[in-house]
């Protein structure tokens, strides 16, 4: 058994210091931009990140940066090539000597879902394979976002997007289930694997203290309620993440030691559709008429997930 | 032809203001093109649309750098330098500015080629839809009803062909509805003078040289500069910390995707309004309750 830090009590226990300075041009109100300033706070300023295509281009624009450390931007498809070779260059560099264990980076990847889930899944899989020294952070709102929110694979059953518009032979908007990319990593026995939401700083600094002392493929899941999107105002991000987790939509969870452990259980879990309604990507679901089918069928999903663990 | 050219912020609904427009150009009998312009940016970010209204078939395609009636949905815009909403204009350009304002004032502030037309729409918004932006209708509203040239019952229409696309649908159509009547019935149509159509001509192709990847691709050497861009103009709402109530328990700062809210050195939040882009998360949650959410508007800068 690995022993692991879990530092972090409460919000005061927070690191002061901002690694991504202000000024980019991201939404205001981004849930991902909130996970990933939170990890960066626990990782500090020797991180390395390679960046997929996606919302998250917008952090650098040329000729400006909000990172202390480097920044390489990628394809939608090799985020993990590109972490790979700048991993075995900094080996090398390590072998030869020529740097030292303090100077070394956190090879970090930063990809949205589709990039996660469909266009890099490949690459990601053998990058797992090879044991690649990594942590992969995916900002997960559950469509391709930065091109004006179509289906990817980790859209959710019962969502509108611009591809599944809602029409009457396809009351539901998407019709195919979110990919369990938590599930797809755990396949290949990665030795750590989290699920992290924004609403929950203390969870997120634990899990990634936890992580970063590891070596090998990490992931990190983070929901990313997307205001533009998910269509909800702004100021709304946090209400939204907190009910993602407080309906079981999104478990809070993390995989260590071959073992699956819940780290936040809703002791009462509410129905499901006090998160849809807020939404206006869910809102066909019940303007002009209520879909009991397609919501119960959603809860039904999340009653059936949480069985196995209460 | 009328060239309309839009600028607002994203998510103010600027890109269906155009299409109401040119929806409701072509019901009145006309030839009409709309689209809109926006980098990778996105919601509160500075766009722009456009609209061709003609009685012959449109040719132009592209932006339009000398419109002939420009619609400015967001005031803040005006002293943006990446917006720069009145670039193109001249003295024959009308002017449409979202305020409260009075012209004159604005004319001299703004240092403006023209005396602007102005409307408090966000108020009209505020009260018809209980919403603190521009919206679209209200926008495209004001656009169709100065050109003179669409009937109210073709904007109307317009206006339920444009909604209806994107689900909008029984109460909060009427209600933009009736925003759209109240909108129109507050402005007169001006006179419009269009500009020549010139002739068209083909460009040159450009053949681009292939160069060393470094000294082609783009390389940033310098550390955290991106606090120079300054999104503070993006804001529609102001939060203030009520430092009376205030007890320092760090939520505002833990919440804030941006990282503008800092600890001083006294354990007090201060927010960075140089970089705050309004998204009111900090308001929405303060356990105590003790960040107002203001107008940011109330805040702009006096005249000269």
């Amino acid at each position: 058994m690995i022993q692991i830090p879990s530092h972090y009590k409460k919000v005061t226990d927070l690191h002061p210091r901002e690694e991504i300075a202000p000024g980019s041009a991201l939404c205001a109100g981004c849930g991902g931009l909130e996970g990933l300033r939170l990890a960066l706070k626990e990782l500090g300023e020797n991180v390395f990140i390679s960046n997929a295509a996606g919302c998250f281009t917008l952090l650098s624009v040329y000729p400006f940066t909000p990172f202390r450390g480097s920044w390489l931007y990628t394809t939608m498809g090799a985020p993990v090539p590109a972490a790979q070779g700048v991993r075995d260059a900094l080996d090398i560099q390590r072998d030869q000597g020529e740097l030292t264990e303090e100077d070394d980076f956190q090879v970090m990847v930063v990809a949205g879902d589709g990039s996660s889930a469909d266009m890099g899944l490949s690459p990601t899989s053998a990058a797992i394979h090879r044991n690649l020294d990594f942590i992969y952070f995916c900002y997960d709102n559950e469509a391709y976002g930065n091109t004006g929110f179509q289906l990817s694979g980790a859209s959710p059953y019962g969502s509108r997007t611009q591809t599944t518009p809602v029409t009457k032979d396809h009351p539901a908007g998407a019709e195919m289930r979110k990919k369990d990319l938590f599930e797809i990593w755990k396949s290949q026995n990665p030795p750590y694997i989290a699920t992290v939401s924004p609403r929950e700083p203390i969870d997120l600094s634990n899990k990634f203290a936890k992580a970063k002392i590891l070596k090998g493929p990490r992931l990190f899941i983070c929901l990313s309620p997307c205001p533009p999107g998910w269509g909800f105002d702004p100021r709304d991000t946090h209400v939204i993440a907190k009910l993602a987790v407080d309906t079981g939509i999104f478990p809070l969870k993390e995989y260590v030691d071959g073992q699956v452990v819940h780290t936040r259980v809703p002791r009462k879990r509410i129905p499901v559709e006090k998160y849809l309604e807020r939404q206006k990507r869910f809102r066909h679901l019940f303007v002009p008429k209520r879909q009991d089918e397609i919501i119960q069928k959603i809860q039904d999903g999340v009653d059936h997930y949480w069985e196995h663990y209460s | 032809m009328l060239r309309v050219r839009s600028h607002g912020r994203g998510g103010q609904g600027i890109k269906t203001a155009s299409q109401i427009m040119g929806t409701a150009a072509f019901l009145s009998g006309y030839q009409s093109q709309d689209f809109p312009l926006y980098g990778a940016e996105r919601r509160g970010a500075p766009i722009v649309a456009f609209t061709r209204v003609s009685q012959k078939t449109i040719l132009e395609r592209g932006p339009i750098s000398l419109p002939d009636l420009l619609l400015i949905g967001d005031e803040t815009l005006l002293e943006d330098p990446q917006a720069a909403p009145i670039c193109g204009s001249d003295e024959q350009t009308v002017l449409f500015i979202n305020s409260e304002k009075d012209p004159q004032i604005l004319k001299g502030s703004f240092n403006l080629p023209s005396l602007p037309v102005t409307c408090g729409l966000t108020k009209l918004c505020l009260q018809y839809l209980n919403d603190g932006m521009v919206r679209s209708t209200a926008l495209g509203a004001a656009g169709a009803r100065l050109t003179g040239r669409i009937s109210l019952e073709d904007l109307l229409e317009s206006v339920e062909i444009e909604l209806d696309v994107m689900g909008i649908a029984g109460q909060p159509l009427q209600s933009n509805l009736d925003l759209v009547r109240e909108v129109f019935g507050a402005l007169n149509p001006v006179t419009i003078k269009e500009r020549e159509e010139s002739a068209l001509s083909p460009s040159k192709l450009m053949v681009l040289e292939q160069k060393e990847v470094q000294d082609a691709a783009p390389i940033i050497t310098a550390t955290r500069n991106m606090v120079q861009r300054k999104t503070g103009n993006w804001r529609i709402h102001r939060p203030e910390i009520d430092y009376e109530d205030c007890n320092n328990c760090m939520i505002c700062y833990a919440r804030c995707p941006e990282g503008v809210i800092e600890m001083d050195p006294e354990g007090k939040p201060v927010i960075d309004y140089d970089h705050c882009k309004g998204c009111m998360i900090c308001a929405q949650e303060c356990p105590k309750h003790s960040i107002k959410t203001l107008w940011e508007m109330d805040y702009e800068l006096e005249p000269q």
